[in-house]
């Protein structure tokens, strides 16, 4: 392993996950190439995200940094230093999005999940979108959900949650 | 448009469009899965294991050295061919059951094809896990060891074209278990001509069109997003494994089996599975062993997970089938000849149920009416990945030749390839015309457009300037009608009613997304009705341990939706006879004075609410715990279809999909909601199957080059069209609610609905999937 100035001791880098700033010491809780899924995985036990590709392919480890949807394996935790982290821990237990995977039966279109596994990377890519966009179009959704696979391939119930995790927000708005 | 489906009989749960019962769980990110639950966080102390991987699609190791391995810091253990515990080991398979029943080694399914050893010395394809397995602290030392072991390799002539290892004088894969790589006749799957029928030489005479074609079926891979992995931990001679496998009881019987340990001492713990689709044939993999031996040497719990590409250990069993069809003028077929090559890859595992036993049945349902049938087969090993079971056995490739005879015929004798499916089809136990065979064809039509979009192959109009569409279907009998599951033996249900009248159910069986858990709960309220209780009510125990002394009824043959709700109907008139005489004993009655209605227990003038009885009593919860054999009852089995409409760009050669209707006749829906989903999402594998999904090789160095969700190409959200999911309840299995299987079914005909699509619409055919641009511009004459 080559030494570089970020592998010296006592390095820092320091963290905002799901609201609360945190420090960690490189060499002691990390190392230089610990991924963010693993580190947020592994170390700190947000297992909500999942690893399955661990190469940038399927989305299941999705999480959101600073505002936008990222893919947490193709990130070192390092150079997370100084950014907002948030996971589907982090999200409200009310939470739109999470509560419009749950519940989506509506006749004709299945489930929004099955074996559950993509779950959590597909509310934090919608969390994401809805968010910049609270009101996408069918083409708009399916763009932004392109990066995440779905194998028990629920797309269209994903698709009727997006719907109608918009609409709860806009009644939320609405009610507020 | 979306239409419900109607059920036959109208009931208070079963049935119903409702949310699944883990969804929230899920939602949220909270569900644990193995890989979840084994970390360093919650078993300090964990090491991680890592198994060589031969480099070489044949090859021998000569000489192995682990001595710099296992003198790199944080190494704890390491394990190799030469250990006695390894070479005492017997030769083993994946193909000990297909997990519908549990066996001993004796007992296992393919006992004649044992050749795969745990930690060998010989890999038969680049992948194999052979020589040594190695146990450190943390992943990066495991795998920094495994570089460190030094290995020479003897490497062997190898062979990837099974027309080409089936010759006389090819090299011998595999000369343990077979003389030639021509698997040799076995008990279970019969000899090479497997089925004679009638004498289709006459057959042939007498038919007025003979018709020949061939088919090629390749090597799609199951593609679950949860990678294998599980834990092995010992306490003095107790071992405990905590994995993803989807068959507990199965996992402790091999790996008791293999170790040659008592069962009691073997605990084998499964939660929530990441989708399983016939992966890795059954839990019987060699990875539990050499954890396990690992484990024992460190003294450490160990863990061993799959990455992403060595979860591409198994595929869909490729097959070329020729079939040779005779036929009268007015549709009769008369006689029916399929030979079929099956390129089982490196092990034989379960490779003869997909290309003989599968057929088999189908001889039983779909042909049954057909008076003269030959069908022959040749499992053919080869360098390949190893080949079976994906959310099918055989079923898929059969119908890629079935739905192309079909299609054939019927172009030949100038009749419609529905009436003439209707004409020549049903099953065994059955009368011709078939109700099912001709509601699900009839429906498929009506809701596709058959009439209005079919037209002569390659007619129709230009779309674009260069598109053309066109509409095929396929059908197929669906399979696991309960009499299909008799060798599961006894299926186990407990049903605990808590003094408070809420429910524990114990209905033991691995959740890997199926959806057949929310069936159990809603059979579990539907057969509990005299208690007056919602699903809500009841708590289904997600965790399976073999410790708590039940057999799990593994999620194979998409079967558990119904047989465990069947015997949940006898475990709730135990539990009602013993409520009643708890009720009798209380209220000093007898118990035939006393009835349950809706939560409330009347008689003789008195009251009671079950919940105000129960708490009044010592507290103790009221359990039946009922072990029952599925119906034996030969009832026949439905049948399912898919119809495709598809677009293809005559420029580009690209076939996009523009709709699917997927028809599945169930006997009985259980869970509406669940079932939709299975019909909806088996078309990702369907759609990836028929188009995109494809293990490429080096043909130079016979190493797979595309073990990766790039290279890999799976549908995503952008590439599925509409797709139209219709419920059916025409046929009737046995038992309360005569349902049977359909998760595996919904998207066996899907990829020879689009072949027959893609024909309609260029006039070309194409019977080898996946049907990929430079196949299309091919058959087009354009390359």
């Amino acid at each position: 392993m080559v030494d570089s100035p970020r592998n010296s001791v006592n390095e820092k880098i320091n963290l905002r996950i799901n609201g609360e700033w945190h420090e960690y010491e490189i060499g002691r809780d990390l190392e230089p190439c610990t991924t963010l899924s693993a580190f947020l995985r592994e170390r700190l036990g947000f297992t909500g995200l999942k690893v399955s590709c661990d190469e940038g392919a399927c989305g299941a480890c999705t999480i959101i940094l600073d505002g936008k949807a990222i893919l947490s394996c193709m990130m070192l935790a390092v150079e997370a230093d100084g950014k907002d982290v948030l996971t589907i821990e982090g999200l409200a237990k009310d939470d739109p999005v999470i509560e419009a995977f749950a519940e989506q039966s509506e006749p004709g279109h299945g489930t929004a999940l099955q074996c559950g596994y993509c779950t959590p990377g597909f509310v934090m890519s919608v969390r994401a979108l809805l968010n910049e966009n609270p009101d996408p179009t069918l083409d708009e959704v399916k763009e932004a959900l392109s990066g995440n696979l779905c194998r028990c391939g629920c797309y269209a119930g994903i698709v009727m949650a997006v719907r109608h995790a918009s609409e709860k927000i806009a009644q939320r708005a609405r009610q507020a | 448009m979306t239409i419900p489906y109607k059920p036959r009989v109208k009931r208070q749960f079963v049935g119903g469009y409702q949310p699944r019962i883990d969804a929230d769980e899920k939602a949220h990110g909270r569900a644990p899965y193995a890989d979840d639950m084994i970390s360093d966080r919650n078993y300090p102390g964990l090491l991680h294991a890592v198994v060589l991987r031969c480099p070489y699609p044949r090859a021998r190791i000569v000489r192995m050295d682990v001595s710099k391995a296992r003198a790199l810091p944080g190494v704890k253990a390491v394990l190799t061919y030469e250990d006695p515990e390894v070479l005492r080991m017997k030769p083993t398979n994946a193909g000990w059951t297909d997990a519908v029943d549990t066996v001993s080694y004796e007992g296992m399914m393919w006992r004649k094809f044992r050749d795969r050893r745990v930690l060998g010395d010989y890999a038969t394809w680049a992948g194999d896990e052979v020589g040594v397995a190695i146990a450190a602290i943390s992943q990066q030392i495991a795998e920094q060891a495994l570089k460190l072991v030094d290995v020479d390799w003897e490497v062997l002539p190898f062979e990837l074209d099974p027309l080409k290892a089936l010759k006389p004088g090819a090299p011998v894969i595999h000369p343990e278990t077979a003389s030639t790589n021509v698997l040799p006749p076995d008990p279970v799957g019969g000899p090479d001509v497997f089925l004679v029928k009638g004498d289709i030489e006459k057959g042939f005479a007498e038919a007025d069109v003979v018709l020949e074609m061939d088919t090629k079926h390749h090597n799609p891979t199951q593609g679950s997003l949860d990678p294998w992995c599980c834990m092995a931990t010992w306490e003095g001679d107790q071992l405990t494994i905590i994995s993803n496998s989807y068959a507990t009881d199965q996992t402790r019987m091999h790996v008791s089996q293999m170790l040659e340990i008592p069962i009691h001492k073997v605990r084998v713990v499964s939660k929530y599975v990441g989708g399983q689709f016939g992966r890795g044939d059954t839990g019987d993999q060699p990875f539990f062993i050499f954890t396990a031996l690992l484990a024992k040497i460190a003294g450490q719990p160990v863990k061993f997970k799959h990455s992403r590409r060595d979860s591409f250990h198994d595929t869909r069993q490729p097959a070329q089938y020729h079939c040779k069809v005779g036929a009268k003028a007015d549709g009769t077929i008369t006689a029916l000849h399929f030979k079929s090559i099956g390129d089982i890859g490196a092990h034989a595992d379960h490779s003869v149920f997909a290309l003989k036993f599968a057929p088999a049945e189908i001889s039983e349902a779909a042909l049954a009416p057909i008076p003269n049938i030959k069908m022959e087969s040749y499992a053919v090993y080869t360098d390949h990945i190893p080949g079976c079971m994906m959310r099918g056995v055989g079923n898929s490739q059969f119908n890629f030749i079935f739905g192309r005879m079909i299609d054939g015929l019927a172009e030949k004798l100038g009749k419609d390839p529905i009436a003439l499916s209707i004409q020549n089809f049903g099953h065994e136990w059955g009368s011709c015309p078939d109700a099912s065979l001709k509601a699900v064809l009839e429906t498929g039509a009506q809701r596709i457009g058959w009439t209005e979009k079919r037209h002569q192959p390659g007619t129709g109009p230009l779309y674009e300037g260069f598109k053309r569409r066109g509409v095929g279907f396929s059908v197929h009998p669906g399979w696991h009608a309960e009499w299909q599951e008799e060798r599961r033996g006894q299926v186990q249900v407990k049903i605990t009613l808590n003094p408070d009248c809420t429910v524990t159910l114990d209905a033991p069986t691995v959740e890997t997304g199926t959806g057949s858990n929310t069936c159990n709960v809603l059979g579990c309220a539907e057969a509990l009705g005299f208690l007056g209780i919602q699903p809500k009510d009841i708590a289904w125990v997600a965790a399976i341990d073999t410790d708590r002394g039940m057999r799990d009824c593994v999620q194979t043959d998409s079967a558990v939706s119904f047989l465990q709700s069947e015997v949940m109907i006898v475990a709730a008139q135990e539990l009602k006879k013993k409520l009643l005489d708890t009720a009798a004993s209380f209220l000093q009655l007898k118990t035939d004075d006393l009835e349950i209605v809706k939560g409330r227990i009347v008689g003789a003038g008195k009251e009671i609410s079950v919940k105000e009885l129960l708490m009044k009593g010592d507290l103790v919860p009221i359990s039946v715990m009922i072990s029952r054999h599925p119906a034996s009852q030969r009832t026949g089995v439905p049948y399912i279809a898919s119809f495709a409409e598809v677009e293809v760009d005559t420029s580009t050669g690209r076939t996009q999909v523009v709709k699917l209707v997927i028809i599945n006749d169930c006997g009985t829906v259980m869970y509406a909601s669940g079932a939709e989903s299975q019909q909806i999402g088996g078309q990702v594998m369907a759609i990836g199957e028929a188009l995109t999904e494809e293990i490429i090789y080096d043909p130079v160095h016979g190493v797979p080059l595309n073990f990766n969700f790039i290279d890999y190409k799976m549908p995503t959200i952008l590439d599925m069209p509409e797709i139209e999911p219709v419920l059916l309840e025409v046929w009737r299995g046995a038992g309360e609610y005569g349902a049977c299987g359909i998760g595996e079914g919904t998207l066996t005909c899907t990829p020879r609905a689009i072949a027959n699509a893609v024909y309609n619409a260029i006039g070309a055919r194409i019977d080898e999937i996946p049907i990929t641009p430079d196949k299309v511009l091919r058959a087009l004459g354009r390359i």
